[in-house]
Formats: structure tokens, sequence, C-alpha cells
């Protein structure tokens, strides 16, 4: 399955970013072309050795991108520091993830099918009965699904190593090789920190995360990021069943003024969890006022862990510097809105492997940075749209108050669920009924004049 | 009006807390020591603490360290039944009060603002502003709106027409043939409806940037694209 060539059969773009200087959307005549081309100018590798790749990070991006480059034929090192990491994470995965990465059915703790969006005044909208019966959010635990595409990846021929990555030379003459130093945990030495080593490789794919090192030794620039904060919280048998397919989404300005606080269910608890770009020092109250608005349904629960990590809120300044790239979190590829990762993580992972075998033809070329500018090229031509219509929602719904309350009132929809449930699940923003548009427009516009008249109201009462 | 017709309102001290001086903005819960307690302890046991077992006589004295905190002035109106307005109590002559309806929902909204509320299936909040009809919401809000737009712009068309005739003897009739005069109405209209405030130059200046910021982190990878 490449993606590269499905993905330029079946995108529809509809935004080209101007000064993007990638390839026109062709068809897949012309990206077979392209490869061609690339693959008969770059120089061969002396004596016949394959392309050496390092992947910097061991989670969705990280682990896609090994498997791709093994498959590809790319001798590969997988990088990662802590090989039963249970990242902070909501969990999340849509349904195209399971299906296009061949995810066993096993690896999901939940199916989230019914979602409740709770507006500011506590106004509450059931979503998800436009979905159909084999349609679902995943809920995965992030040490098991993590596990599971780095074990994969191994399988394909990728050498996973434990150790963190301290830093990397770049190389002294335009096809030399790049010099990887890192500490490799041993646990049957017995050495406690870890020895030194480094190792010779030709690209490296940067995919540790939104604290990424790979970028910050490439010079990548740093991103706004908000903060996440979650707690899990393990509730009695009665109360978990209220949450068995339901996800809950809190907005308000006690939750979080500028994201939204949530209850999500895990394999045999809940987290419970809210963040904040604008006022990180907050995310406690923030977090408490989660807990009250969510009180009944958790009361009687157990704190088992608190946890939080930044999500970056849009891709950093530089994403490739030579033939060093960054995937998933460290290039910064979480939506607004949602604030969704996995997907676009595991899936810029695979992009960006797949590059590196066309470019290299199958690991017998060196590859260059325009080969790995093609992945950019390519993810932002495919996701763009997603992107920018969560942006816009962003923007607009998450104002303030009257907005989320407008927000939520439109969410009770039919034709907003459908198309939210669509483009969140297949990861493509399809333009509908053009009159179901314009009336949807016009119930949009027609929501937030409401809210908005009834937030001046609101300022003139003195309770 | 709304006010009287309420048959509660919060006890007299909750209102003296309520009404701290820099108390102002979105961070209620920090001037509500009773609210940020229960908000904190209440739902969710601390993991040092063990669960008091179910056969402990004394379970009361294990309990007796932590008091209770009081419980929150939830919100309550006698007009407010099942999670929505009942439109039965706004009657007015025969016909239902839509001023009222927009009243009680304001101050609704206003009091969960100020003192968040959980929410709980059994007492779902299922209102919809969009029952109230539309001819409720522009006699409220647009019309005197409206009134105030077109006296300032009827006010600006006055003196500018006047002003213009001063200077270059072209009457009413013919300024408006001429395409200069045109495009000085059509900005005098544009003015009148985006700035309504002062503040809103600088709010209509930043949402043109706001419009593209996005787009520029994403294309910023490309500005240093090697040319080959």
């Amino acid at each position: 399955m490449t993606s590269l060539s499905s993905s330029a059969a079946t995108a529809r773009a509809t935004f080209m970013p101007s000064s993007c200087r990638a390839r026109p959307a062709g068809g897949r005549g012309r990206m077979a072309r392209l490869v061609t081309r690339a693959a008969a100018s770059s120089p061969k590798l002396p004596s016949g050795r394959r392309l050496r790749v390092a992947v910097v990070g061991g989670g969705p991006a990280g682990g896609a991108a090994a498997e791709a480059l093994a498959k590809g034929g790319v001798e590969t090192v997988l990088i990662e520091r802590k090989l039963d990491n249970c990242k902070p994470c909501g969990g999340a995965i849509p349904l195209c993830m399971v299906s296009e990465f061949d995810l066993p059915l096993d690896l999901v703790d939940r199916k989230v099918r019914k979602m409740k969006m709770i507006s500011p005044s506590n106004v509450a909208v059931d979503i998800g009965g436009t979905l159909a019966p084999h349609e679902y959010i995943g809920m995965v635990r992030r040490e098991v699904l993590d596990a599971y595409l780095r074990s994969r990846a191994e399988g394909a021929g990728a050498q996973v190593v434990n150790g963190l990555f301290l830093r990397y030379e770049a190389p002294k003459e335009p096809n030399g090789s790049y010099v990887v130093h890192y500490n490799h945990y041993d646990s049957s030495n017995g050495k406690a920190g870890g020895e030194k080593r480094t190792f010779e490789v030709d690209a490296i794919v940067g995919a540790d995360g939104a604290n990424s090192r790979v970028a910050k030794d490439m010079g990548a620039g740093d991103y706004e990021y908000a903060i996440a904060f979650q707690e899990r919280v393990k509730i009695p048998d009665d109360k978990m069943k209220y949450y068995e397919e339901r996800a809950e989404m809190y907005v308000g300005d006690d939750v979080s003024p500028d994201f939204y606080g949530w209850v999500f269910p895990k394999c045999d608890h809940v987290a419970v969890g809210t963040g904040t770009v604008t006022h990180k020092p907050d995310i406690k109250k923030f977090q408490a006022a989660t807990r009250l608005r969510a009180k009944d349904r958790i009361e009687g629960g157990k704190i088992i862990r608190v946890e939080a990590h930044p999500i970056p809120e849009h891709p950093r300044p530089k994403r490739v510097a030579g033939r060093v790239t960054l995937v998933g979190d460290a290039a910064g590829y979480v939506t607004k809105c949602s604030g969704e990762g996995i997907y676009f993580a595991a899936k810029s992972g695979l992009m960006c492997a797949e590059a590196i075998v066309a470019g290299s033809a199958n690991g017998t070329r060196m590859v260059e940075e325009s080969d790995l500018r093609k992945y950019l090229a390519e993810f932002d031509r495919l996701y763009w749209p997603t992107y920018k219509v969560l942006d816009v929602l962003q923007k607009v719904f998450y104002r303030s108050n009257a907005a989320r309350e407008a927000f939520v009132e439109m969410c009770a929809d039919d034709y907003v669920q459908k198309m939210t449930f669509d483009s969140y699940l297949y990861k493509r923003v399809v333009p509908g009924n053009p009159l179901d548009d314009i009336k949807l427009a016009v119930n949009t516009i027609g929501s937030l004049v409401r809210a908005t008249a009834l937030r001046r109201e609101m300022e003139k009462v003195t309770l | 009006m709304a006010m009287a017709t309420s048959t509660f309102s919060p006890p007299a001290s909750q209102l003296a807390l309520r009404r701290q001086p820099g108390a102002a903005g979105r961070y209620h819960l920090l001037s509500f020591p009773r609210l940020r307690a229960a908000a904190g302890e209440a739902p969710v046991e601390a993991p040092s603490k063990p669960l008091p077992s179910p056969a402990a006589s004394n379970g009361a004295a294990v309990k007796a360290k932590e008091p209770e905190p009081a419980p929150l002035p939830r919100f309550r109106d006698s007009r407010w039944v099942n999670g929505t307005w009942d439109l039965k109590q706004f009657d007015k002559g025969g016909a239902v009060d839509w001023d009222a309806v927009i009243d009680a929902e304001a101050r609704r909204r206003k009091w969960l603002e100020d003192c968040p509320e959980a929410t709980s299936p059994d007492e779902a909040v299922v209102f919809d502003t969009s029952i109230i009809p539309w001819w409720a919401w522009m006699k409220r809000f647009h019309l005197p709106e409206a009134e105030k737009l077109n006296g300032r712009a009827a006010m600006i068309g006055f003196f500018m027409a006047y002003f213009v005739d001063s200077l270059t003897g072209v009457g009413l009739v013919d300024q408006m043939g001429n395409f200069f005069c045109k495009t000085l109405l059509f900005v005098a209209v544009a003015g009148v409806l985006l700035v309504r405030k002062n503040e809103d130059i600088e709010t209509v200046k930043k949402l043109i940037d706001e419009t593209t910021f996005y787009d520029k982190q994403w294309q910023a990878t490309w500005q240093d694209e090697p040319k080959n």
C-alpha cells in the first residue's frame, strides 16, 4: 500500500499554498516520472550498500516510519528512550487509521459512538446519532499502540534500540554521513546511566515528539504549544457504564479559555483533563473546574495517575534541513480545535518513509533534501484543507462563551454532525449539498448572533 | 422585570462573596474559597487516603477530619422546568412574552458563568435559543442598533454632501453620478457598519492578520527552500 500514489489518485485538493513550489496535483503517472528522475540523478551508494536512516523516537510517527523504511529496503535504526512509555494522551484514533495501518481490533480498548458536548451553561447535546453501526472513534492506550507499531517495524527488518538521542553532527562533505550520538541503555550489563555510543547514517527522521531534540539540533525553530493536563480516574463500575461508549467534551471559560475539557473512557478508567495555550499557569484551576462539571459522574473515583504534556499548535518554521526532517508532533502536526495528533503523526511518518524509499530507489541511492521536501509537499497538499477548516472553527467558536454556546447549539444539527464525523473519521473535507451548506451557514450565523445578543444582555444583568 | 418574577435569588452571604473587588474577569473561582474547595476536593478522593471500609464502626470519626463544604446554590427558577423554559409561564395577554424568556435565559447563563455547576443526565439542559422567533430577536436587538447606525450614516451623509457642495459647487444629484463620490459613499457606509466603537479599528486590523496567520505558519518551511 503506497499512500503517495493512492493519495494522489483520491485527493481532492482545493487549496495550494501559494508560495509552495510543490508539484501540481498530478496523477499516478507524474509521480512515477518524478521518482525515476530523482533516483537517476542522485548518486548510487558506494560499494552497493543500502541507505541508512535513523528514526529518532518510537511513537506512532517513528514506528510507522521505521516499518515503511524497512519494508522499502532501507537499513533502519529506531531509537526510543523508554520502551514502556505511557505517553499522556487522549488516545482517540479515527476509523481510517485502523484500516490504513491494518491495526488489529484488539488494540482498540473502547469504541466511542456517542459524544456529549456541554456548553458553558450546561446545555448538553448528544452527537453520534448519524454514525453508521460500523463507525466509531477508537480509544487506545498509547503504550499498547506504540509497542505494537514498533514490533511491526522490527518484524519488517528495522533495528529497535533502547537509547536516548543526544545530538547529531552534520556531514562535512555534501554526500557524507550524519553522526548520531546517543546514550545506549542495556539492562543486561547493569549500568544505570547507559553508555555513550555513536553511529553513522545518511538521513535522520525526527519523530521524538513535542520536545524534539532533533528539531533543536537542526534549528527548526519554536512553536506555540498548549499544555494538556489529564488525570486518570478509576470510577465505580456503575458510573463506568455511563462511559461505556460515550466521551464528553466541556467548553467554557471556566474549563479552558482556548481549548476544551474532556472525559474520555479508557480501558477500565476515565481520563479527565483540559488544556490551554494562553493561560498555562492556571491549568490546575481549569482542571478543578472540569472535575466540578463532571462531578456527579466521577464522584467516588480514585485518581490513579496525573500527567501533562505539551501539544504543538502549528508546524515548526523549518521542517527539513539537509537530509534531516521532522514528522509527527516534532513537526507540529496537531490540528487546532480538536487537538488530534496520533493519526497525523503516523501518516506523516509513513509518507516521509515512502518519500525516502522512492527517492533512494529502494535504498540503493543517496537521498537529497528535495526528496524530503516531496513528503512535505504531499502532506501539506493532502491535509491542508483539514487543518485550515479546524483552525477557522477554533477561531470562530472558541472565542468566547457566547461563541461556545452557539457551537454547542450548532452541534445539535444532523447535517453538522454528519459533516463533522465524515471529516474526522475519514480525513476528507467533502463539500456537501450546496443547499444544505447555505442552510448551515445561515443557521451558524443565526446561532452566533443570538448567542452574542444574549451575551450583551448578560452584561446588563446583576444577580 | 425579570428579577421580580424569579422566585429564587442567591442568599445574601453568597452575594457578598461575589462582589469582592478584583473578582472581575474569568477566574471567579479564585475569590470563592468554598467553591474552590468544593471543586478541588469533593468529587474525587486523593490517592493517599484509603477508602473508609464499610465495616468501620467509627466511619463518622474518619470523615470528621475533612469538613464537608457547604453545597453550592444551584440555579433554581420556577419557570425552568426539566432543563428548559416552560413557555406557558411566560404568558402575557395570550401570547408568549419572548422578551421575558430572553431575560430569563440571560440571567441563567450569567448565573452559571459565575457559579459553574455539575451537569447531570437526569436534569439535562435541552434549551435551544432557536425556539425564540426571529422577530423577537430583531425587535429587541437589531432594530435599536439599526436605528443608531442609520442615524450615524444620515448625519455623516448630510454633512459630507454639504461640505463637498460648498467646496466644489457640485450638487447632491451630480455628486451621485461621480465615481470618486460613490467610492467615498461606499467607504462611509462600510465604516459606519464595521467601526461602531473606538476599539473596533484595532479589532478589524487584528482580524485581517488572524485570517492569514495560520497559513503563514504552515508555509514557513517553504520560505527557505533551496532554488535548484
